[in-house]
C-alpha cells in the first residue's frame, strides 16, 4: 500500500508531523514502513503562463511560446505537442539545476531565441503523468505565476511505501491508513461531508430498478449520472502515479483515484448499453451456490461481485450516461466462494478478498463528488440498493485477560479509549468487563486476542518491560536433544579428520537417481509441483550431491576434497531416513616438503581409516549394496556394532570420467546405527597376554572377511583378538596367496602356559584348513 | 697443578674418562699416593692423609664439573644435528569446518537448551493439517499466498516451516510445553535471497491460562539476540502471522553501520531477524487446549549465519564450495 502524506492530510491533520514522527509512528503500529521518500523540485522552477504560443519558423515540431513568469516574460521555444493546450506550465528558467545536473541556459534553437525550458513531470525527478509537458491546474493549489514550484507541498509531497500485513484490508485505502494514523497520533479524523450542488430532478427510479433473486450476503448500490466534457486534474494524475497506481483513460483514473482514496470496490457501467427497448435499465442481483454473487441486465451477466466485470458493459470515456456501482461482500465469504474456481479476477478482486470498506455510500458519494467536479457530472435523485442484514459482532471482554496477556497493567479506561478510537463500539458491564462491539471494517478481529493485539499496537510493545517467565524445574533433555547433541559431536568429529560440512537440498533429478541405480520416489507420492527439472523429486542418496559439489570444486582447481554431509533421503515409499555420507577426492594430502612434493592420491585404506576415525571401528564384509558408482572390487558393506548399516566404495571409474573429477572414494551410512549404544565394562585380564602370527596359504580368492568369520565362530575365550597383517602372493604360489594373522591370546583368569597357546593355534588352523583349505606357509 | 690444568682442557668425554681412570683407577696417580700413606709415620700421617683426600675431593670435583660440561656440550651438537626449519611444516594437516549454517543452528540451539527448551523434530512430508490448518490457515486464508508450497501427487506437502512440529508435539503431550523445533523447510522460491530449502528454528511454550505473556516473549527473546549478536538494541514492531496473536517482527540495531543506515539493512538501521506472538486462540482450539497460555516464534537460520559470518551470498552456501567452507575452520 503506497500513501502520500499530503493525501493522508485530507483525512487527518498531519501538519507539524514530521517524516521521522511517520515513519516510527507506522513502524510501531504494525503499519511496516518499505520505504519513505519526499519529492523535492529544483529552484528556479516556476510557474508560468503562457501568453502565446506560434510555430517555430524552421521547425514543424517547435513552438515559440511567449510565457509570462511574473518579474518578466520569456520567450521558450517547446518541443512537446500538447503546449498549445496549455495554459499555465512549470518553467525551468536559466540557471535551474534539474536531475542529472541538467542546467538551463540561454540557447537558440533552430536560430529561435529561448530562454528557459517548459518541463515534463519527469525533466523535474517527479513521476510520470503522462506524453508531453506537465499541464499545471488548480487542482494543486492556487496558481501565482512566476511562484516557485516548490512551494506547493502538493507537489513536494512525501511518498510512503508500507508493508501491510494479510489481516490488514482496512488498510488498503489512504482513508484506512488515515483512521488508524489518527488514533496513534491522537488527532481526530476530518469529517468527509458531501453536498451535491448539481442534481437532476428526476428520481432514479424513474428510468432503473433493481430486484435481488435470493438470499444476497454483500451490500450494492448504484448511482445513475449523466456526465460531460470529463477531465482528469494534474493532482489526481500526480497523485496516482506518486503511488504507483497505472494511468488509464480519465474515468478509470477517477475510479481508482476514488477506490485508492476510499477503499470501497467502485465500477462503472455504460448505462446507455444497459438499457432495455423500453428506455428502461432493470437490474438482476442473483444469488448463486457457495455465496457468489452475480448481477445482469438485458439477461446478460455484467458482473461477478468482487471477483470481475464484463468488459463490454465496462464504462468508457466517451460514455454520457454512467451506471456507478459500490459494492461490499465480506471477504471470507468471497473467497470461501471462489476458491478452487477457474474465475478470471480482476485489479480489484485484491482489495475484495483482503477486505474492501464496507461503507459503500462513503465511496459512492466521494466518486459522485468527483464527477461533479471534473465531469459536469449530474446524478439522478436517490440509489438503487441491495443491502444484507449485517449481523453486529458483539465480544465480551474481560480487561484483566488483556493486561494478563500483555504481561503489563493497561487500564480499562486506556482500553476503552484506545478502542474507541479505532472504532470500535464499547460498552462498560461493570467491574473489568465491557462489551466491544467490532467495525464492520475490522472483519479481521474475532477474539480477545485480537482485540489485544490493537492495545499492543497502540500502547506499544516498546512500553511493555520484558519479564523472564517463571516456570517449574523440570528435565528437558530429552532422546531428540541427545541425539542433537551426539550429532554434533559426530560433526565435530569429521572436521578434525579434515572433512568440511556440507548442507545441500533433499532434492534431485529423477532422471539422474534412475540413470545411475539409485531408488526412486514412487510416481504416485512424488513431487507435483517441482522448482526446476534438476529438482524435480526426493532424493534417495545424499553421495550424488556431494559429487556435484566435488565435480564443481575440482573446477575451482582443489586438489583435495573431502566433504560430509548428515541429511535426510526418501525411499520408494517417501519414508524419510537420516544419512551420514562422507567423500574423499583426489590428494590424500597438499603437496608438502614431507611427501617431497608428491603426495599420496587417496586410496581405500587411507579413507576408510578416516572414517573409522570419525564414526568409531567397524567391519567390512562384501557389498551388497547396488548403483552405478559402485567400484565392484573396491568396495564394500559396512557393518557397525554388529549391524549391517552403509557402504563404503571406490567411485566407479565410467561415472568418474563422466564427472571429470580425480580419484574419489565415498561412503553412506545410516545415521541412526551410528547413535551410541549402551555399554557394559568387560573386566581387565591381569595376566600378560601373547601375541602369536599364523602364515597361511589360502585360495587368491577367499576373502578376509571368510577366514575371520570362521574364527569368529570358534568362540574361543582366550583368543581376545586377531587381524591381518600381511598379505602376500607370488607365482611359487600360484593360485594361492599368503596371509598373515595377529593372534592376541590373554586369559583372564591365569597366566598362559605353553599348551594354553597351543590348543588356540591349533583350533584356528584345524577350522580354517577345514573352512578354506588353509594351510600353514 | 699440571693435572689440574688437563681436567680443565680434555676436550672430549673420551679424554676426561682416560684422565679419570689415570687419577682414579685402582693403578691410578691418587691409589699410588694412598699406597705411600703405610710409609708415614704416625704423627705426619693424619696430615698427609688430611692432604690427600682433600686433593682426591678436590680433582673429583673438577673431573665432575668437566663432565657436566661436555655432557651438556654433547647433548647440544646432538641436538643440533636434529635441527629442522619448523617453519616449512606450517599448516600441513588441515582441519575441515562445520557449516556456517550448521555452527549458527548449534549456537542457537545451545542457547535454548540451556534454558531449559528441549529439542523436538518431525517429519519433513507433511500434511495439509499439520503445516496450514490447525495453525489457522484455512486454505482459504489470505496467508496462504505468503507460501508457495511444493506438494506432491497425494496431496501431502514439504513442510514450509516447522511448526506443524509444534502441532504435533501439542496433540501427544499436555502442558507445560518448551520446546524448539529446528529443521529444514521448503517453499517454492527461487532467486537471490531465496532458495527452496533453508533452515528455521521455531519455539513454543505452553502453560496454564493467565501464566504466559508478551512481556515475558520479550523478555527471553533479547537476552537470546544479545547473545547472538552481543551489544545491540531490540526492536519489536507490530506484525501479523495467521497463528499468533499479538505477534510482533523483531529487529536489531543494524551490525553493520551500527544503525546510521547502509546498503544491507536498507539504510533503516535495522535489521529484521525474528517474528513471535502469543499463540492464536485458534491454534489450542485445533489441538484440544483450553485454558492454557503460550507464546511462540520462529527464525531463518541462514539470515543469522549471514549477518553472523557477514557472507553475501545465500545460494554460495549451498554449493559445498570449499573456498567459502574453509574459512570457517
Ligand atoms: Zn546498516
Amino acid at each position: 500500500m503506497i500513501v502520500t502524506k499530503n493525501w493522508l492530510n485530507e483525512f487527518v491533520n498531519l501538519e507539524g508531523i514530521s517524516n521521522e514522527t511517520l515513519y516510527e509512528t507506522f513502524n510501531s503500529i504494525g503499519l511496516e514502513v518499505d520505504s519513505i521518500e519526499r519529492y523535492t523540485i529544483p529552484k528556479k522552477v516556476v510557474v508560468g503562463k503562457i501568453l502565446s504560443c506560434e510555430k517555430h519558423p524552421d521547425a514543424d515540431k517547435l513552438n515559440v511560446c511567449q510565457i509570462d513568469v511574473g518579474d518578466k516574460t520569456l520567450q521558450i521555444v517547446c518541443g512537446a505537442a500538447n503546449v498549445v493546450d496549455a495554459k499555465f506550465v512549470a518553467v525551468a528558467t536559466v540557471g535551474a539545476v534539474l536531475p542529472d545536473n541538467f542546467i538551463i541556459k540561454d540557447a537558440k534553437l533552430r536560430g529561435v531565441e529561448s530562454a528557459g525550458m517548459v518541463c515534463a513531470s519527469s525533466e523535474l525527478g517527479l513521476p510520470d503523468t503522462g506524453k508531453g509537458i506537465m499541464i499545471l491546474d488548480e487542482s494543486i493549489g492556487t496558481l501565482e505565476v512566476g511562484c516557485e514550484l516548490g512551494s506547493y507541498d502538493t507537489i513536494t509531497d512525501t511518498v510512503i511505501e508500507l508493508e501491510l500485513t494479510a489481516n490488514r484490508g482496512d488498510c488498503l485505502s489512504i482513508h484506512g491508513v488515515a483512521r488508524d494514523l489518527s488514533v496513534a497520533l491522537e488527532r481526530e479524523m476530518k469529517p468527509f461531508v458531501y453536498e451535491s450542488t448539481h442534481k437532476e430532478k428526476l428520481g432514479v427510479a424513474r428510468v432503473a430498478d433493481i430486484q435481488a433473486n435470493g438470499i444476497i450476503e454483500a451490500d450494492l448500490s448504484y448511482v445513475l449520472t449523466h456526465i460531460e466534457s470529463l477531465h482528469t486534474p494534474l493532482l489526481l494524475t500526480l497523485r496516482l502515479a506518486m503511488v504507483n497506481i497505472a494511468l488509464g483513460d480519465k474515468l478509470e483514473n477517477i475510479l481508482s483515484y476514488a477506490t485508492h482514496t476510499t477503499g470501497v470496490i467502485l465500477r462503472a457501467y455504460s448505462a446507455t448499453s444497459l438499457k432495455d427497448d423500453d428506455e428502461r435499465i432493470r437490474l438482476q442481483v442473483n444469488a448463486q451456490e457457495r455465496g457468489i454473487i452475480t448481477i445482469s441486465s438485458q439477461e446478460k451477466e455484467i458482473s461477478l461481485l468482487g471477483v470481475n466485470q464484463n468488459q463490454e458493459k465496462q464504462a468508457k470515456d466517451k460514455d454520457s450516461l454512467l451506471l456507478l456501482e459500490a459494492s461490499y461482500i465480506h471477504p471470507d465469504i468471497l473467497v470461501n466462494a471462489v476458491f478452487d474456481g477457474s474465475y478470471n479476477k480482476d485489479e480489484l478482486y485484491y482489495k475484495t478478498s483482503r477486505g474492501s470498506e464496507p461503507n459503500i455510500a462513503f465511496g459512492l458519494e466521494f466518486s459522485t463528488l468527483l464527477l461533479e467536479k471534473y465531469a459536469k457530472g449530474k446524478c439522478y435523485e436517490g440509489y438503487l440498493t441491495v443491502e444484507n442484514e449485517w449481523e453486529e459482532l458483539r465480544l465480551g471482554i474481560d480487561t484483566d485477560e488483556i493486561s494478563a496477556i500483555i504481561g503489563k497493567e493497561i487500564s480499562k479506561s486506556t482500553i476503552i479509549t484506545i478502542l474507541t478510537a479505532l472504532g470500535f463500539g464499547v460498552t462498560n458491564a461493570g467491574g473489568s468487563k465491557i462489551v466491544v462491539i467490532i467495525p464492520r471494517f475490522r472483519h479481521d478481529i474475532t477474539h480477545i486476542q485480537d482485540i489485544t493485539e490493537e492495545i499492543v499496537r497502540i500502547v506499544g510493545i516498546n512500553n511493555i518491560e520484558s519479564k523472564p517467565l517463571a516456570f517449574i524445574e523440570s528435565n528437558k533433555l530429552n532422546q531428540t536433544t541427545s541425539q542433537y547433541q551426539f550429532k554434533k559431536s559426530l560433526r565435530q568429529s569429521a572436521c578434525a579428520t579434515g572433512f568440511y560440512e556440507n548442507v545441500s537440498y533433499i532434492f534431485c533429478e529423477r532422471s539422474k537417481l534412475e540413470k545411475y541405480g539409485f531408488s526412486t520416489v514412487n510416481e504416485k507420492l512424488d513431487l507435483t509441483n517441482p522448482i526446476a527439472e534438476d529438482l524435480n523429486t526426493l532424493r534417495s542418496t545424499i553421495v550424488l550431491n556431494l559429487l556435484d559439489a566435488i565435480k564443481r570444486n575440482v573446477s575451482y582447481t582443489q586438489k583435495s576434497i573431502a566433504l560430509f554431509e548428515i541429511g535426510a533421503v526418501f525411499n520408494s515409499f517417501r519414508v524419510q531416513t537420516e544419512k551420514f555420507a562422507m567423500v574423499f577426492s583426489g590428494q590424500n594430502e597438499l603437496e608438502s616438503i614431507s611427501n617431497s612434493g608428491k603426495p599420496n592420491k587417496i586410496d581405500f585404506a587411507s579413507f576408510t581409516k578416516r572414517v573409522s576415525m570419525v564414526i568409531g571401528e567397524f567391519e567390512l564384509v562384501a557389498c551388497r549394496e547396488v548403483n552405478d558408482f559402485i567400484h565392484p572390487y573396491q568396495s564394500a558393506d559396512i557393518i557397525f556394532n554388529g549391524k549391517r548399516c552403509g557402504y563404503i566404495s571406490k567411485l566407479h571409474p565410467t561415472i568418474q570420467e563422466q564427472y571429470n573429477i580425480p580419484d574419489t572414494f565415498f561412503t553412506e551410512i545410516d545415521f541412526d546405527a551410528l547413535l551410541p549404544k549402551h555399554i557394559n565394562a568387560t573386566p581387565i585380564s591381569k595376566f600378560q597376554g601373547v601375541y602369536k602370527d599364523l602364515s597361511l596359504v589360502i585360495d587368491e580368492s577367499t576373502p578376509y572377511s571368510a577366514i575371520s568369520d570362521a574364527i569368529s565362530s570358534l568362540d574361543i575365550e582366550l583368543l581376545s583378538s586377531y587381524y591381518p597383517v600381511d598379505i602376500y602372493q607370488d607365482t611359487q604360489l600360484g593360485t594361492q596367496k599368503s596371509l598373515t594373522i595377529r593372534l592376541f591370546i590373554q586369559s583372564i583368569s591365569k597366566t598362559l602356559e605353553e599348551n594354553d597357546i597351543e590348543s588356540v593355534t591349533s583350533l584356528v588352523l584345524d577350522k580354517l584348513n577345514k573352512t578354506s583349505g588353509a594351510t600353514l606357509r | 697443578m699440571k693435572i689440574l690444568k688437563k681436567i680443565q682442557e680434555a676436550s672430549s668425554l673420551e679424554e676426561l674418562e682416560g684422565i679419570r681412570i689415570k687419577l682414579f683407577g685402582k693403578k691410578g696417580a691418587l691409589a699410588g699416593e694412598f699406597a705411600k700413606l703405610k710409609d708415614i709415620p704416625g704423627p705426619e700421617k693424619k696430615a698427609f692423609a688430611e692432604g690427600l683426600n682433600k686433593k682426591k675431593a678436590m680433582l673429583q670435583n673438577a673431573v665432575d664439573e668437566k663432565y657436566e660440561f661436555l655432557k651438556s656440550q654433547e647433548i647440544e651438537a646432538m641436538l643440533k644435528k636434529e635441527a629442522i626449519d619448523v617453519s616449512l611444516y606450517s599448516s600441513l594437516g588441515k582441519k575441515g569446518a562445520l557449516h556456517p549454517v550448521m555452527e549458527t543452528m548449534d549456537k542457537i540451539i545451545d542457547y535454548f537448551v540451556a534454558m531449559n527448551f528441549a529439542v523436538k523434530d518431525g517429519p519433513m512430508v507433511e500434511d495439509d493439517f499439520h503445516n496450514f490448518e490447525a495453525l489457522n490457515l484455512p486454505k482459504s486464508h489470505p496467508a496462504r499466498d505468503m507460501q508457495d508450497t511444493f506438494y506432491f501427487n497425494d496431496g501431502g506437502l514439504l513442510r514450509t516451516h516447522t511448526s506443524p512440529v509444534q502441532i504435533r508435539t501439542m496433540l501427544k503431550t499436555k502442558p507445560p510445553i518448551r520446546i524448539i523445533s529446528p529443521g529444514s523447510v521448503f517453499r517454492r522460491d527461487y532467486d537471490l535471497t531465496h532458495t527452496p530449502m533453508f533452515h528455521q528454528v521455531e519455539g513454543l511454550v505452553v502453560d496454564e491460562s493467565g501464566t504466559v505473556s508478551f512481556a515475558n516473549l520479550k523478555s527471553i527473546l533479547t537476552d537470546f539476540l544479545h547473545y547472538m549478536f552481543g551489544d545491540v538494541e531490540v526492536r519489536f514492531r507490530p506484525s501479523f502471522f495467521p497463528f499468533t496473536e499479538p505477534s510482533a517482527e523483531v529487529d536489531i540495531s543494524c551490525i553493520f553501520c551500527a544503525g546510521d543506515g547502509c546498503r544491507v539493512c536498507s539504510h533503516t538501521g535495522w535489521l529484521e531477524v525474528l517474528g513471535c506472538g502469543i499463540v492464536d486462540p485458534n491454534v489450542f482450539k485445533a489441538v484440544g487446549y483450553d485454558d492454557v497460555s503460550g507464546y511462540a516464534f520462529g527464525l531463518g537460520v541462514e539470515r543469522f549465519a549471514m549477518l553472523m559470518h557477514k557472507v553475501p551470498d545465500l545460494r554460495s552456501l549451498f554449493e559445498g564450495d570449499i573456498r567459502l567452507l574453509e574459512q570457517f575452520r
